[in-house]
């Protein structure tokens, strides 16, 4: 910047002075008067201006609006991802029903909650004990098959192994009761560990790809007709006199959530008819759920004509431990 | 001063007084840069101090108009500042980054100043914390910005200055 010398002449003073009173006086005037000047001024020459204004504050108006909208839209994303896990456990509650509504009488509905600790992966807390009638060697079941059985009890919660666990043992046959064996955990390394193997199947027993293993009965543990899993598989082993079968497992440890644990009268008393012998297991849950729909059904023509809330709410009854325990016939 | 020096400067002064009403709405900040007071600032200092005087009456009529402050007082503000400058440019002669810094930011303070004591609208409180926060902040915002219009208007500037 560069400037001339200059002084600050009478002429100079004067416009000063002359600005200073002319300032006073738009100070001093009414108020209909001074609203008319400016009006009349943003109308005319300040016309561009006030439009320029205008649009620069339409266009930042309009990016906080942008803004705005994009939380809007991630907070509804957000609710609709949470609404897909809302989904998925309604539809495990449901089956939950179904089971119960098959057993009728005998468990105890229970959460399952799964520890991460090292060496402890392959067992489960339940949130139902002793005093809800729980006892060790309980078995555990899920709307799918056999999850595991009861090892441990306190009087309101307890520790059950999972099938995974290297101690699990079950007497298990094939669906029409051809062929019998043992079924354990397969001991592998890899994506192999979470399937089970059915152990000495006589050699004149051929097992398909498919086939559905059922818990036998024997040993006293497990009842008949529990399912197990699904046949992959011949595994090649060092017996020569049995064949090992690779089974895929009915339950999977992750979906392991809430589970019902059969009582010992139950268990002794059998679960005939509960999973559809003879079907696959896939049709077994769907018939479990197909008879929940039935109680939820039969519970809307209850409360329309009582006003009574839908028996459909017991589905709750997990969550809540020991509330929707049934331990009568 | 020269037509073509004047044309040259009377072009930066449109750009400042465009983007006072398209940039500044836009950011939208508290202490946001006053791109009228270096409008006339940039004038002021290559006119007489009546002139920049008068100049400024005008653009604080104008800024008055488009304000809901108390209609006079910008003008008055902005013809002191505008007169002030002129006749401080003219005693301290020089060219100076710092001294073009303090002068936009002394210009821009003394019209918020001149504004908030004239309009009577605060307590004193208020108004002290005001001009010393505010004020100051918007002043300091003022001062940088005008030092990037002058960093980019150097070329048009400079020759229309020599």
């Amino acid at each position: 910047m560069a400037s001339a010398a200059r002084s600050v002449g009478r002429w100079d003073s004067g416009l000063l002075i002359a600005c200073v009173v002319l300032s006073l006086v738009a100070q001093g005037l009414p108020d209909g008067l001074r609203a008319s000047v400016t009006a009349s001024l943003r109308r005319t020459i300040l016309a561009p201006l006030v439009k320029m204004q205008y649009n620069a504050e339409l266009s930042r108006r309009s990016w906080l609006t942008r803004e705005a909208r994009t939380v809007a839209e991630d907070s509804v994303a957000l609710r609709s991802m949470r609404l897909a896990g809302v989904e998925n456990e309604n539809v495990r509650l449901r089956r939950m029903l179904g089971l119960g509504h098959a057993l009728r009488w005998g468990f105890v509905p229970a959460e399952a909650l799964t520890r991460r600790e090292p060496g402890e992966e392959y067992s489960v807390v339940l949130s139902a004990g002793s005093q809800d009638g729980v006892r060790p060697f309980s078995p555990v079941v899920a709307p799918e098959g056999l999850v595991g059985m009861v090892k441990e009890v306190d009087p309101s919660m307890s520790v059950a192994i999972l099938w995974t666990n290297p101690d699990f043992r079950v007497s298990a046959m094939t669906a029409d009761g051809a062929a019998f064996g043992i079924v354990a955990a397969h001991l592998a390394g890899g994506a192999d560990r979470y399937l089970l193997e059915m152990r000495g199947v006589p050699l004149r027993s051929t097992l398909a790809p498919g086939t559905l293993v059922l818990s036998s009965g024997l040993g006293g543990v497990y009842p008949r007709g529990i399912p197990i899993g699904t046949v992959l598989g011949q595994i090649k082993t060092s017996e020569v006199w049995a064949h090992t079968y690779l089974l895929r497992p009915t339950v999977l440890p992750a979906d392991v959530r809430e589970v019902m644990i059969l009582l010992p009268r139950r268990a002794m008393a059998g679960v005939a008819g509960v999973w559809t012998q003879g079907a696959s297991a896939d049709s077994a849950a769907k018939s479990i759920v197909a008879a929940e729909d039935s109680i939820v059904r039969r519970a809307a023509r209850l409360g329309a004509g009582t006003g009574s809330a839908p028996a459909a709410d017991s589905a709750h009854a997990p969550g809540a431990g020991g509330a929707g325990r049934r331990d009568r016939p | 001063m020269r037509p073509t020096d004047a044309l040259r400067t009377l072009l930066a002064f449109i750009v400042l007084v465009v983007l006072h009403f398209t940039l500044r709405p836009l950011l939208g900040w508290r202490a946001s840069p006053d791109f009228f007071v270096i409008a006339l600032l940039l004038v002021a200092i290559r006119v007489r101090p009546g002139t920049a005087a008068v100049l400024g009456f005008a653009m604080g009529l104008v800024s008055d108009s488009l304000a809901i402050t108390a209609f006079g007082i910008g003008a008055l503000a902005l013809c002191v500042v505008g007169f002030a400058a002129s006749w401080l440019k003219a005693v301290f002669f020089a060219d100076d980054v710092v001294l073009n810094a303090f002068f936009f930011f002394l210009g821009k303070w003394a019209f918020d100043a001149i504004v908030l004591i004239g309009e009577h609208r605060l307590g004193f409180i208020a108004t002290a914390r005001e001009l010393l926060v505010w004020s100051s902040l918007s002043a300091a915002v003022t001062a940088l910005a005008g030092l990037i219009v002058l960093l980019i208007l150097r070329p048009l500037l400079r020759t229309a200055a020599s």
